[in-house]
């Protein structure tokens, strides 16, 4: 049981640190594209484009992922995923569905 | 015009390779680079190796109607309207960066970019003064290009309710590819498709 507990906060801590090093490389490239891309405010863009390699390591090790779904209603995620669409398709949808959505941390912005 | 200052002139002159590059036409070129025609036409012809072709611009909204058609439009408006909201950048750049971002959308599903350069332009337009419109697809909630003034409520998209022929001439051509599938073959029956719809509505 442990060991296998162990296992898994690997493996989410490998997909953590591969994601926050993607993101990060996103939005150094650059910013609105990776905006685009990862569906985060311009704050939180340039939060992580100002991380350090330590600050990252340290945060992606955790018990928690760090990305989540961003079809996070059953109704697209269905629309998308649904009735045999082909991969061009699936993809030009799922591009429009993500442009139009409200980038992450943009809420807590606001409120702020 | 900026043209005046030799850096104002550099921009411009940067402005129009890209543009040209990205396959704008010379009305196009004139409206938003301030450079003299001639000097614009002599630019094209050193990128292009060809004269700018003549001939209008295209002005109709149905195009962007037709069903591929309007996937790759709603695909490109959702991304300016990203790019318009979220970058500080001048207008014309925007249009240029959105649409470099619809290229590469294209390039990554292995597609062909139905929507041209001009055409883009052209819609963007066409909703700034107000012929077209964003509808919300009640379905899955993407907006999607309509006719400005259509009903918006209960509005289904074309990727939710793609047209019955358009199915058709998919499952025909498979069942007569056998079992072979060659990814990427479809998306190009489709475009095909596409172009023959548009073609037989006009």
């Amino acid at each position: 049981m442990n060991v296998a507990n162990g296992e898994i906060s690997r493996e989410i801590g490998d997909i953590n640190l591969a994601y926050m090093l993607l993101a990060q490389k996103l939005v150094k490239q650059d910013r609105v594209a990776a905006m685009f891309r990862l569906g985060v405010s311009r704050e939180l863009a340039d939060m992580l484009a100002n991380m350090s390699l330590a600050q990252i390591v340290k945060l992606a090790a955790s018990n928690f992922l760090l990305c989540s779904f961003r079809l996070d209603e059953h109704a697209s995620m269905s629309a998308v995923v649904g009735e045999g669409k082909d991969t061009m398709l699936q993809q030009a949808h799922m591009s429009i569905l993500m442009s139009a959505r409200n980038l992450q941390g943009q809420k807590e912005a606001a409120t702020v | 015009m900026s043209t005046k200052s030799v850096l104002g002139e550099v921009r411009e002159v940067q402005l129009a390779i890209q543009l040209i590059h990205l396959g704008a036409r010379l009305q196009f070129l004139e409206a938003e680079v301030g450079l003299s025609r001639e000097r614009l036409i002599r630019l094209y012809k050193e990128i292009k190796g060809v004269s700018p072709p003549k001939g209008l611009l295209p002005f109709s909204t149905d195009w962007y109607m037709t069903w591929l058609a309007n996937i790759h439009s709603s695909m490109f408006y959702n991304m300016y309207q990203f790019m318009k909201t979220h970058s500080d950048e001048e207008k014309v750049w925007v249009l240029i960066k959105s649409y470099k971002l619809y290229l590469q959308q294209i390039e990554a599903q292995e597609s062909e970019p139905i929507l041209d350069f001009t055409r883009a332009y052209t819609m963007v337009r066409f909703f700034d003064s107000d012929m077209l419109q964003l509808s919300t697809c009640c379905r899955c909630a993407g907006q999607f290009v309509a006719h400005a003034h259509d009903h918006k409520s209960g509005y289904v998209c074309v990727l939710c309710r793609p047209p019955s022929r358009a199915g058709k001439a998919r499952g025909s051509k498979r069942a007569a590819g056998g079992e072979i599938s060659v990814p990427g073959m479809e998306s190009i029956g489709l475009a095909v498709e596409a172009a023959l719809d548009g073609g037989g509505l006009h």
